[in-house]
């Protein structure tokens, strides 16, 4: 059986393409089981994983924990506001005790860039990480990636444009990574202010045009902007910010093709893209929702037949 | 009466007669008393091998924690680490609690400080509190023996507060430090803004952030007169600045700190907090003309900047570590690896010169102030080569050139 090449999910910038395309070919398959009338299989039976939320998160937490069911694993949760952080315990400190309670594999979302990574150093167990800081969300990258898969039939040589807070943004980062792993072209868009000086060293173009970027492209991938990462206002007002930035029908009708709306949640409906387009045939947004179970599936499934082969 | 003999030692001192020669040299009652071709018995004889003496090592920039922190370090072993390293004296940043302020904190600082064992300078702060607003008392701190005002790497945000203070201390010869960022670019920023910081979507600080206040203060400097230290200078454009300063006749002096010379951004990779110091690592471009502008001279300084951090502090996730790495013990055989050891023993004993503090050379009837070591030595430096309580340093599994064997001050000795 093929397997992948690491023991942890920390960043899409650790895998290599073959990694990329098992967990794809790996989700197919998942994503069938999860169409099918009894939705649950036995495959980690006797794994348990932990959700370590130290950071809000509503889709993403739900998402992996009905994929850590839909696989029969045993669940526990997590969050930061109920927990002893506040109390003044470490992070190392916080997953020792609960991997003391024999936890095969955590889950861990956290407000800090290369928090996974950290951790992966201090403790042993198998750590996803479910987004940390403005670094990696690679999950997220891996069903965005995967829908426009779906979708086109392959990746390689597809147009993506990321529109918006490509500075505060993990989702960035990690799309970035996994389009170019899989030979896709990249351009980012938004206002310079949040565009990072030396973004273009991870071989991606900058298109501050909204207009020219959607013409060029045959995906935009429009994010949220991150109010609650900025220490001040890299823009006047939202208004003005949708005025230059902001998706409506009215535009998408003036392009000369159709192009294909995606939006890694939650929607600002009004700001990044009008609910005409949310809700349009060009959006894939749902289906995005959809895969992003599939995916988390076939990770934790993979990482933990690594755990498996190691214990036989 | 006690006695040390140094057998075979290699003379360095571009200011001695005997520079660049192999002698034996005698040390009696903390005076040198001989240098000769042989000398033959003393109570206490070093014989080893590559033997080198240079004057005694001095750093612009360490950090102690007595009083107030001491879980990272205790003036006591403080003490024993600097001269373990090869230095006999340091400018001892007022980072403690409570800051090096007032008089009464300059004054006991020294009383616990042996003058026979070891030559420490406090720095006072520049403003009370390091609050940024209000001048502390610094006249009086001078009277006390504070050499310099220095608000610990706090940058001097007004520049009104700035240019008075240089304006103040002219009347008594006082020198400001100022350390260069600011804040309102840097932001809460904690590494450098290049390539790496956008590989790793760490928040990234740019390099306009130091020049600008190089900039604004080198121009208030220019209208007030006076003298000003710029410590832990990190950048090209930051060297270019000064430089130009230089060529005007400005009184500016910089140093750049060893981290900034040896290691670049690229390590920030790993996540791993030891990297966390501030200014933060910069680029090879950078690290590449700061080398450069040691070797020419126009960075007559180079500092350890010696800042110990105990694991609770330091051993977390990277934006929740504390800055700062200990430097005193790799001192020595990182600058003889970046440099050579004529130039590296060179660079750490001259900085007492800059500071306008009583110097020593080796020569018959000279004070005895001393460095031993090794140069030729090859070794990885690991936690057992750390002297320090906290063992944050920058530099453990770093392959390294050269050993420090000791250090010689008045009538005392450390060998390691």
């Amino acid at each position: 059986m093929k397997e992948l090449s690491v023991s942890n999910l920390l960043g899409i910038k650790y895998l290599t393409a073959e990694d990329l395309h098992l967990i794809f070919e790996t989700a197919d398959q998942f994503k069938e089981v999860i169409n099918r009338p009894i939705k649950k299989v036995p495959s980690l039976r006797d794994i348990t994983i932990a959700n370590l939320f130290f950071e809000n998160s509503t889709r993403t937490r739900l998402s992996f924990e009905l994929a850590e069911k839909r696989l029969s694993a045993d669940v526990i949760n997590f969050s930061a506001s109920s927990s002893s952080v506040i109390k003044g315990e470490t992070l190392i400190d916080t997953v020792n005790n609960i991997l003391a309670m024999k936890v095969d594999m955590v889950v861990m979302r956290h407000p800090n860039p290369g928090a996974g990574v950290f951790l992966s150093k201090h403790v042993k167990a198998s750590i996803v990480n479910a987004g940390d800081g403005a670094h990696e969300h690679p999950t997220q990258a891996l069903l965005d990636v995967f829908s426009i898969r779906e979708k086109y039939g392959e990746v390689a040589g597809k147009k993506i444009v990321i529109v918006g807070d490509i500075m505060h943004s993990r989702v960035a980062l990690s799309n970035i990574f996994t389009l170019k792993k899989l030979g896709a072209e990249v351009k980012v868009c938004g206002p310079n202010s949040l565009i990072p000086k030396h973004i273009e060293s991870l071989g991606v173009k900058v298109e501050h045009n909204l207009i020219k970027a959607l013409e060029w492209c045959d995906i935009a991938n429009m994010l949220r902007v991150q109010n609650e990462r900025m220490e001040h206002s890299y823009f006047p007002s939202t208004r003005e910010y949708v005025q230059q930035y902001g998706i409506n029908k009215t535009l998408l009708d003036t392009l000369s093709k159709p192009v294909t709306i995606m939006h890694p949640g939650p929607i600002n409906r009004g700001v990044e893209i009008t609910s005409d387009v949310a809700d349009s045939e060009h959006s894939i947004i749902l289906n995005q929702v959809e895969n992003g179970v599939a995916i988390r599936m076939a990770v934790m499934y993979l990482l933990a037949s690594k755990i498996k082969n190691y214990e036989n | 009466m006690s006695s040390i003999l140094l057998k075979s030692a290699k003379i360095l001192d571009t200011e001695s007669s005997y520079h660049l020669q192999t002698k034996d040299l005698l040390v009696e009652d903390g005076v040198i008393t001989k240098i000769e071709d042989t000398i033959e018995s003393a109570d206490k004889i070093i014989n080893r091998e590559n033997l080198h003496v240079s004057n005694g090592f001095f750093d612009s920039s360490v950090s102690f924690g007595e009083p107030g922190f001491e879980e990272r370090e205790t003036l006591a072993n403080g003490v024993t680490t600097a001269r373990r390293s090869g230095f006999t004296g340091f400018l001892l940043n007022p980072n403690l609690d409570p800051i090096t302020d007032t008089n009464s904190a300059v004054k006991f600082l020294q009383q616990q400080i042996d003058t026979q064992l070891i030559d420490i300078k406090p720095l006072g702060a520049l403003t009370k509190s390091f609050d940024g607003k209000n001048l502390a008392e610094l006249y009086d701190m001078q009277m006390a023996g504070a050499v310099g005002f220095y608000d610990f790497k706090n940058p001097i945000a007004d520049a009104n507060l700035f240019k008075i203070a240089l304006q103040y201390v002219k009347s008594f010869d006082g020198l400001i430090f100022s350390y260069p960022q600011d804040r309102s670019i840097a932001g809460k920023a904690q590494v450098n803004e290049d390539e790496f910081n956008t590989y790793i979507g760490l928040k990234g600080m740019p390099n306009l952030a130091e020049e600008l206040q190089i900039a604004r203060d080198l121009y208030i400097l220019e209208y007030t007169g006076g003298k000003l230290h710029i410590p832990n200078v990190s950048t090209k454009a930051s060297v270019h600045l000064i430089k130009k300063a230089k060529a005007k006749g400005l009184k500016v002096t910089c140093s750049v700190a060893l981290p900034h010379l040896f290691f670049s951004s690229e390590k920030l990779e790993s996540f791993d907090s030891k990297y966390k110091i501030l200014p933060p690592l910069r680029t090879k471009e950078d690290t590449k003309a700061l080398k450069k502008a040691v070797k020419d001279g126009v960075i007559s300084m180079v500092t350890c900047d010696h800042e110990p951090m105990d694991e609770e502090h330091k051993e977390l996730e990277f934006e929740n570590a504390s800055y700062g790495s200990i430097g005193l013990e790799s001192a020595f055989s990182v600058m003889n690896t970046l440099f050579g050891v004529e130039m590296a023993s060179d660079l750490l004993s001259k900085p007492k010169t800059n500071f306008g503090l009583q110097t020593s050379k080796i020569e018959v009837n000279q004070r005895a102030d001393l460095s031993l070591f090794d140069p030729n030595s090859e070794y990885t430096f690991q936690k057992q080569h750390i002297f320090s309580k906290s063992k944050n340093s920058m530099f453990l599994g770093e392959s390294l050139k050269g050993n420090v064997i000791g250090s010689i001050y008045n009538d005392t000795i450390y060998e390691n």
